[in-house]
């Protein structure tokens, strides 16, 4: 299953930047991927851990702005249309539970 | 959580931790990066290649998440792991519980792993379609500390049943052997991944008594798990796959997330490892009488794939 967490922050204030990029790199912390600019992705393999992970990005919301937590599934991960530019890119797969480099 | 197994296999590569990510990069050419995995997700990485090189921060990052480094020679053993000085809250308690065993505890518990590993091992060569009779036999008559050595004994008629007479281990062999070595690295990393998060001393060993071992108490308690890795090799070799290619790699590594039939259901072989070191501490510490070990019976996707045939 997949966590998307996208957002809206402001970032007009010295202090709401700092704000923004302190969530962001939290995200990636936590072992969220940049998917698209305020778009983060993280792949889980149980609702348990899905769990922890609304809850850890609960925790480190910053003050002002709107956030948007969706979940979704393997398949419906898979069935995502990606352009870049006015090319169709190839359907992602969810990562298999061992990598080799 | 059940963590993936990263792999490290080929030369030239540059491993380093950014952010929440272990990052590998290709050292030939543009550093072009390869992949990246969240930290929080590993369960061990095997660096299994001369040219790597890494940065001190992605051991440390690792070491926090008690996620083996594990270091291997050429020929695919593991030579050498990375793992924290602390890997549970409560310890020293159970080093001290630990080291205070006695010997009948030790005994005691040996021959419920000896008795479980004769049963997994009757249970892969039934699905090879062996004769079982002699494994079987054996599991009734393991005692206290195995003086008889069934474990032995159960392994000489093993190996012979399930490969053929010709078969003979061996740790520097190629063929059979190097995917049986492969299996069982990545069964000793998730296994000393388990012991280490439930607080027990590795060295600290139930039977295994080689004063050159550090990690007497993992090569205790992976037993149970080897005939998986070895039914799942006899599967390979039977499809004509008879070395170690990065395929048959990643078919054995799948083993560790077959599902085996416990007392609570059906659950991971990773996930079993870590009840067993778990159950292991609770007997130390007296809260329980017995280890939790997985049933007899094979993994069930295994079960299901040899019935297909």
């Amino acid at each position: 299953m997949w966590v998307a967490v996208m957002f809206d922050l402001p970032v007009v204030e010295k202090t709401e930047r700092k704000a923004a990029t302190d969530f962001r790199n939290t995200l990636l912390d936590m072992g969220f991927e940049m998917a698209q600019f305020s778009v983060y992705m993280r792949f889980c393999t149980s609702q348990a851990q899905i769990d922890t992970y609304c809850k850890r990005v609960e925790k480190a919301l910053p003050d002002g702005g709107k956030v948007n937590i969706l979940i979704f599934t393997d398949k419906q991960y898979e069935r995502i249309i990606t352009y870049q530019g006015k090319a169709k890119q190839a359907a992602k797969k969810s990562p298999d539970q061992y990598d080799l480099f | 959580m059940i963590g993936r197994i990263v792999e490290v296999a080929d030369d030239k590569r540059h491993l380093f931790a950014s952010r929440g990510f272990m990052v590998v990069q290709d050292t030939e050419g543009e550093r072009k990066e390869l992949g990246q995995v969240p930290l929080d997700d590993i369960a061990a990485v095997i660096a299994n290649a001369h040219g790597l090189s890494y940065t001190n921060n992605l051991l440390v990052a690792l070491t926090e998440r008690g996620a083996p480094f594990v270091l291997c020679a050429a020929n695919h053993n593991a030579i050498g792991m990375l793992w924290p000085v602390a890997g549970n809250f409560q310890q020293a308690k159970r080093f001290d519980a630990q080291i205070a065993a006695t010997l009948p505890t030790h005994k005691r518990l040996w021959a419920e792993v000896v008795r479980s590993k004769l049963q997994q091992q009757a249970a892969a060569l039934e699905a090879a379609g062996a004769p079982v009779a002699p494994l079987a036999a054996l599991t009734k008559k393991v005692r206290s500390g195995d003086p008889d050595n069934l474990e032995a004994q159960g392994a000489r008629r093993y190996w012979g049943l399930l490969f053929g007479n010709d078969f003979r281990r061996d740790q520097n062999a190629s063929g059979i052997n190097a995917m049986l070595n492969y299996g069982y690295t990545v069964l000793r990393a998730a296994t000393a991944r388990a012991v280490i998060a439930a607080g027990l001393h590795p060295t600290l060993g139930l039977h295994h008594a080689n004063e050159g071992n550090p990690m007497r108490l993992v090569d205790d308690l992976m037993e149970p798990f080897r005939p998986i890795v070895d039914l799942h090799v006899w599967q390979l070799q039977r499809i004509g796959e008879a070395s170690i290619t990065p395929e048959t790699k990643r078919s054995l590594v799948r083993t560790l997330y077959d599902d085996m039939q416990t007392n609570s259901g059906a659950t991971p072989v990773m996930v079993c490892m870590q009840r067993l070191a778990v159950s292991l501490a609770q007997v130390y510490l007296g809260e329980r009488d017995k280890l939790d070990l997985p049933l007899p019976g094979l993994p069930l996707s295994m079960a299901a794939s040899l019935a297909d045939d």
